[in-house]
């Protein structure tokens, strides 16, 4: 039986890849409420943050915050481009919805091996935002990374709230979400609104990875693990607001880590898609009680 | 239930997505393109063999997935788990236990059988994109499983020494032979589907791929026919992983992983979707894909996500389209009308 200490230790660290997980949850969020596509392809944002940071924090040497806006921005296009070329003539032939998931977890496949052509298959890492630590409080260890992660997160989400209810643009998102034929009859370019949402997702993705990879690493491969419990997260959280979705990672994180300390890490992934198919089949509509849309 | 008989031997109206599309001259063509790749398979002999072999094993699993996807129009990505069980079920079944092959197929077969109707009663009452994660899960706990419960499964080093298909004395071991005989069995796949898919059975499916609430109106119940499909497709699932299992003689779980999920759905996509023939011909050409781009080297598997890529967006209907192509477009079938 694990002790307290090794309890609340796996606590921390779960709330930590917990928020992860929110944040790339928030990003299939606003792309399904926009669109009502699941983008499998989230995860690869994820793994590009964190890659495109550490070419330009080590390889070039530029300053932390510099390279994190940097990755942000590239990211977000590479978002763009993602629905250009592929998710917008899709939708304009009315292709299935199967085909739109296998294009995007294409996608995934050929962003996965231009990564490994150009920038290698080996897995980097780069340093916490703030040398030092890890912060002790008696027996528990907490690395300032996490409090980084627990700042920046709560930061994106106060302003995606703000983005949502306060801006035009955030506005206009949240009408195609509800019905995107009456958007478009009030006004609302309902194709930019699609890009807008890519390209925000993408973004989201891009910070997760830049926030989570000091704690462990990036590589080619990230990407696919990091989507899939971003999914779950979403589907935990009831695809409808940011925060529930922030709260369904932080959930998933949690459970996540306490089942390594219980059962082993060999079978954290089965726990969580068990409790993925539990939320499925029991709260379709979230725990959160989220605004979750019909399928 | 009398009535079966009657009703399925209605004519099908030209017009109609038949055998194979629309059955015509390309269709013609295609038969004749594949019975030369065939021959020169058997002539040339050697790694094109195990190529085709692969072929036929996908071949199967797909005309499967088709009952689900295709004609059913429901998603899923994880009937990997199925062929999981079939692979595991034949190799365990047969060194351990020391079962002959066949019995041990059907054995395996009849586990996935069980394991999809338990699994498949609760998780079918979802739609879209959540049957589509469910199913999705489904497959990667059961991937998990294959590689932790190492006592049953032996983990990520496999399962070796697994005997090659046989009845009695009789061992199919000659690699022309093992094609021949998965051939047949596709084939014999292949007729099963077709059958099913004119019969009153088949047309309640795809009334329900059309429109469900159409669908109840006329008195299908939904609940039941999604799940029948969902169990064939298990079953057939099963048959490729314990086909799989015999022919290669090797199984490990990365054999049944999320690869098998997006090579067959490539499939299904390459060769049309709801189609009779088109998993079988997707099964095919998306193997034979892979060895023809094989000489860029490093760029292969660029090559193929964008060759499938291409095909998603510009071909969104797979090569079973081609032979409408020549007629126009108000002769579109509506499916299930």
């Amino acid at each position: 039986m694990p002790s307290l200490v090794e309890l609340v230790q796996s606590l921390v660290n779960g709330v930590g890849i917990g928020l992860v997980y929110g944040l790339i949850a928030i990003g299939f969020c606003v792309i399904y409420n926009a669109s009502g596509i699941v983008n499998f392809a989230q995860g690869v944002f994820v793994m590009l943050g964190g890659m495109f940071t550490h070419a330009m924090l080590i390889k070039l040497g530029w300053p932390l915050a510099v390279s994190a806006l940097v990755s942000i921005v590239a990211v977000a296009g590479i978002g763009v481009l993602v629905q250009l070329a592929i998710v917008r003539p899709m939708w304009n032939r009315k292709a299935p919805l199967f085909a739109i998931i296998l294009a995007t977890l294409a996608v995934q496949l050929l962003i996965e091996q231009i990564v490994i052509l150009t920038m290698g298959d080996q897995p980097r890492t780069y340093p916490d935002f703030t040398p030092g630590g890890p912060l002790k409080i008696g027996d528990i260890a907490i690395s300032y990374q996490l409090f980084w992660i627990l700042g920046c997160g709560a930061l994106m989400v106060l302003l995606l709230t703000l983005f949502f209810n306060r801006t035009r643009a955030g506005r206009a998102l949240r009408a195609c979400s509800q019905n995107r034929e009456a958007a478009a009859l009030l006004g609302v370019p309902v194709d930019a609104m699609l890009m807008l949402s890519f390209a925000l997702s993408a973004a989201l993705g891009a910070a997760a990875g830049i926030l989570i990879t000091p704690t462990q690493y990036t590589a080619y491969g990230v990407g696919a693990p990091f989507g899939t419990n971003g999914f779950i997260a979403a589907i935990i959280g009831g695809f409808g607001s940011a925060p529930a979705a922030l709260l369904g990672g932080v959930l998933l994180g949690v459970v996540q880590s306490g089942a390594i300390v219980v059962v082993g890490a060999g079978y954290k992934n089965v726990v969580a898609l068990t409790i993925l198919l539990v939320v499925l089949l029991f709260f379709p509509q979230g725990i959160f009680g989220g605004r979750g849309k019909k399928a | 239930m009398t009535s079966h008989a009657s009703t399925s031997t209605s004519p099908v109206r030209r017009g109609a997505p038949g055998w194979l599309g629309r059955t015509g001259y390309v269709g013609l063509g295609g038969a004749v393109l594949i019975a030369l790749l065939f021959g020169f398979v058997f002539v040339k002999g050697g790694y094109l063999l195990t190529v085709m072999q692969l072929a036929m094993i996908y071949g199967v699993f797909c005309v499967g997935l088709n009952f689900f996807m295709g004609y059913t129009g429901q998603a899923s990505f994880g009937q990997n788990a199925f062929a999981a069980i079939g692979g595991y079920g034949s190799a365990i079944l047969c060194v351990e236990y020391g079962l002959p092959p066949v019995l041990a197929l059907l054995v395996a077969m009849a586990i996935a059988g069980v394991a999809a109707v338990v699994v498949g009663w609760p998780t079918l009452r979802l739609r879209g994109h959540y049957l589509a994660m469910a199913t999705f899960a489904l497959g990667l706990i059961t991937y998990d499983v294959s590689v932790q419960w190492e006592s049953l499964t032996k983990g990520y080093m496999g399962y070796a020494g697994i005997p090659p298909l046989g009845i009695g004395p009789f061992e199919v071991e000659d690699e022309r032979a093992k094609l021949v005989c998965l051939m047949v069995i596709l084939v014999f796949g292949l007729w099963v589907s077709g059958r099913l898919r004119n019969s009153r059975f088949g047309r309640a499916l795809r009334a329900i791929s059309t429109s469900e609430p159409g669908a109840a109106a006329l008195g299908i119940r939904i609940p039941y026919y999604k799940l029948a499909a969902f169990v064939i497709a298990a079953l057939y699932a099963s048959v490729a992983g314990s086909l799989f299992a015999h022919v290669v003689g090797f199984i490990s779980p990365e054999v049944f992983g999320l690869q098998m999920v997006v090579v067959t759905f490539t499939m299904l996509y390459v060769g049309g979707i709801g189609t009779v023939l088109g998993p079988a011909i997707g099964a095919i050409v998306a193997s034979l894909l892979p060895e023809i781009v094989r000489s860029t080297g490093r760029f292969q598997d660029i090559a193929y996500a964008l060759l499938l890529l291409g095909l998603l967006v510009y071909a969104p209907k797979g090569l079973s389209a081609l032979s409408g192509l020549g007629r126009p477009r108000a002769a579109e079938p509506k499916p299930g009308s």
